[in-house]
């Protein structure tokens, strides 16, 4: 039943900065999210839409 | 980041934004004129521009009348299915990302508009132009002084139920003090005719544009058929009443 998730266009990964920081954002294909590591928050990426909001973010706890 | 001093409440703009997608097409006649204005200007330059971003999209029909290599669109609602869900005060893009960035009926109720400002002209690549147009000026004046009466006449106390809209010097100033080149603000009037207050409040809601002020404050029965009276009494004969609607529009470049 799983399906794969919809790839980023590289060239729109290329582009996006975190939010809160403006650095480069690591997209983790997997668990579909956009990590910000200097933010510390992983947006997510829902239905192939990243949903770049810190209110929605992840905070990535050591 | 999302503090209670915010004049806008970020979370219920989206949410009004997400109720108001599935029939967005059927409330769009004015989101439709600034679409073909920014378009005519877009084509009156006579350049080709390669990257393109459609700010504050709804559902990308401003992007999709722009010829570019590759067009993003960003809405603060993922129910319009954007390129990527962000608010326009914190825009997630590098510097120098695109050739064009445009914007239709959105920048009205962006909680820090000279910081977006900003952060459009930083995300423009070198000798870019921003084009933008949002609702502003006396748009709904007398509706605003409606409200306050009503509001006084029930309960002696008012409270702001429109959101407190830009002129165009103040726009025109932002522009400026956002460091872009070339700025010129411009203000267009139209009228839309309501045949009552409840019309009206049906399009604002199909529209995306119910209240999303952070200090709202409940709409009282009493009050809101006060309104809608002296809304009435001011119809014209056929029981239609003039509201005005003031377009700001924004031009301005990128340094190169």
């Amino acid at each position: 039943m799983s399906e794969h998730p919809p790839e980023l266009d590289p060239r729109l990964v290329e582009i996006l900065v975190c939010p809160l920081t403006r650095t480069p954002l690591r997209y983790d294909r997997v668990a579909q999210e956009l990590v910000s590591d200097s933010a510390k928050l992983a947006y997510p990426v829902r239905d192939g839409i990243p949903i770049m909001l810190i209110s929605e973010a992840r905070e990535i706890t050591d | 980041m999302e503090t209670t001093a915010e004049l806008f409440d970020r979370h219920r703009r989206r949410v009004l934004r997400d109720r108001a997608a599935a029939r967005y097409a059927d409330y769009a006649f004015l989101k439709d004129a600034m679409v073909d204005d920014i378009a005519a200007r877009v084509a009156d330059t006579g350049k080709s521009f390669g990257r393109v971003l459609d700010l504050g999209a709804h559902d990308g029909r401003l992007g999709a009348r722009i010829a570019g290599d590759w067009s993003v669109t960003v809405d603060a609602a993922a129910a319009f299915k954007p390129t990527l869900v962000a608010d326009e005060d914190a825009l997630p893009f590098a510097d120098d990302s695109f050739d064009l960035i445009v914007s239709a009926g959105s920048l009205h109720n962006v909680n820090d508009l000279p910081g977006a400002l900003i952060q459009v002209r930083r995300a423009l690549r070198p000798g870019g132009m921003f084009i933008a147009a949002f609702v502003a000026g006396e748009s709904l004046l007398q509706l605003r002084h409606d409200l306050i009466a009503a509001d006084d006449a029930a309960t002696g106390r008012v409270g702001v139920r429109v959101a407190p809209m830009i002129d165009v010097q103040g726009a025109a100033g932002l522009l400026q003090r956002g460091g872009f080149v070339s700025p010129v603000a411009e203000i267009d009037s139209f009228t839309v005719r309501y045949a009552g207050l409840i019309a009206l409040l049906a399009d604002l809601r199909g529209m995306g544009e119910a209240n999303a002020l952070a200090s709202r404050l409940p709409l009282r029965r009493d009050v809101l058929a006060d309104v809608a009276a002296r809304f009435a009494d001011r119809a014209d004969a056929d029981g239609k009443t003039n509201v005005p609607v003031q377009v700001i529009t924004l031009t301005a470049w990128k340094a190169g």
